[in-house]
């Protein structure tokens, strides 16, 4: 039973076995789930971009996991790309953010709710 | 099919975890049950994590001990992320956040994802919350002198935290029944990936021949038309040929093994060459959308850029005739 659930892990010192698949993808879940609420709830904008942060380092955490877990690289590549969105959006957010900053003098995103369209 | 968990308990995690995590979210009236819900919470994802380490093989049990660094690091992590959102200082909850992100680099260690956990920690921790901070900074009102301390209202008071959190949690049950359900299914692969791009490098194979002195001089390994060593996976040898010409088999050294930065590394340039390449356009977009948004913008009538240019020709003209 637990030798299917056992990730690949040959070669590896005795404690680092037994740590299965689902462990990861369950903190990943955790943190993602965290990140979702951090961003429905908190009224700050850079609070709201810092809980998109957590949210992709959580997609990441999976990424990585599975490339472990399939021995495939790809995973890993990709989440230099997420590290990479992740570089762009924080540098366009945080420029839109000292923006909306100086036309407001508030970084609350209750300001902004004419916006609703 | 085997579910890690009993669903029942799973969702009765996820239930005081909410509770847990909705208690702890900021709020400014009334006595402040922050403690109570982190430890709710952590008491819920402490319940779920034992249970996945006794399904698992039990803890510190004999021959099949599951990974403490795991917990540790994955404790860490999950606990820093509630404090990222709970915090109502935004200093503290971008500081938080470098904690979660060092837990992860640690859970990617674990992973043996060596190069992911130092880039990680290189450009979230190090670029990216750098540029956080600055803004936080920036644009944070200045104290005044009786409210040294005071916090913005927008910080102090969650919007809608029943109804975030009921839905954040409800997406966290589903997601973990599911993951819990079919990752029996799945299957372990026991052979290290990767091996073979042990033959696209014959430099590192003699450098490490020599290295182990296996490699006589004036020796070099053996290279075929793709520019590959002629190696023996299941026997660990490789094909050198000496200074005369003649080809010979020499054992590889034990330890000689393709690292993760390697495999990263050709998995990056050989499979996505083109990725790559847009990944710098969009690197390079967003610094230009950067400098663009935050630039101060000048407004000036048509007198005023008249004005302007004049005084700009003047200037070139005084320029030329005292530098001819």
């Amino acid at each position: 039973m637990s030798t299917t659930l056992t990730l690949a892990q040959d070669g590896f010192p005795t404690a680092f076995q037994s740590v299965t698949l689902a462990h990861y993808l369950f903190i990943s879940a955790v943190m993602f789930a965290i990140g979702l609420i951090g961003f429905l709830t908190r009224r700050n904008l850079i609070i709201m971009f810092l809980c998109t942060e957590l949210m992709f380092q959580a997609a990441g955490i999976a990424l990585v996991a599975f490339s472990r877990f399939h021995m495939d690289m790809t995973g890993q590549s990709f989440v230099i790309f997420i590290v990479t969105v992740a570089a762009a959006e924080a540098a366009l957010a945080l420029a839109l953010v000292v923006l909306l900053f100086r036309k407001r003098e508030s970084l609350d995103a209750e300001e902004w709710s004419e916006l609703k369209g | 099919m085997d579910q890690i968990i009993n669903p029942l308990a799973l969702y009765a995690a996820c239930g005081l975890g909410a509770i847990g995590v909705a208690f702890a979210l900021p709020r400014k009236e009334g006595k402040n049950p922050q403690i109570i819900g982190a430890m709710l919470a952590s008491i819920a994802g402490a319940i779920v994590l034992i249970a996945m380490g006794l399904k698992a093989g039990g803890f510190f049990g004999i021959g099949n001990s599951p990974s403490i660094y795991f917990y540790v690091f994955g404790g860490v992590a999950l606990g820093a992320s509630l404090r990222v959102i709970t915090h109502p200082r935004p200093v503290y909850a971008a500081l938080y956040f470098v904690l979660s992100i060092l837990a992860t680099a640690g859970l990617f260690l674990i992973l043996s994802a060596e190069f992911m956990a130092f880039a990680l920690v290189i450009v979230y921790a190090g670029a990216i919350l750098i540029t956080y901070l600055f803004v936080i900074m920036l644009a944070t009102q200045a104290p005044t002198e009786e409210l040294e301390n005071a916090l913005a209202d927008y910080d102090t008071q969650a919007r809608e935290p029943i109804v975030a959190t009921a839905a954040g949690f409800v997406l966290l049950a589903v997601l973990t029944t599911l993951l819990f359900r079919g990752v029996n299914d799945m299957p372990s692969r026991k052979s290290p990936g990767g091996q073979s791009l042990l033959a696209e490098m014959p430099r590192k194979i003699e450098s490490a021949l020599t290295f182990s002195g296996q490699l006589p001089a004036g020796s070099k390994v053996v290279v075929n038309e793709n520019a590959e060593a002629v190696v023996d996976f299941a026997a660990r040898t490789v094909q050198i040929r000496d200074a005369a010409g003649v080809v010979s088999s020499a054992k590889l050294p034990p330890d000689l093994a393709v690292s993760n930065v390697e495999m990263v590394g050709f998995n990056l340039l050989r499979d996505h060459p083109g990725s790559i390449e847009i990944a710098g356009v969009i690197l390079l977009m967003a610094m230009l959308g950067a400098v663009v948004l935050s630039r101060k913008q000048v407004q000036l009538d048509e007198d005023a850029k008249e004005r302007h240019s004049r005084s700009l020709a003047a200037e070139v003209a005084q320029g030329v005739e005292t530098n001819p």
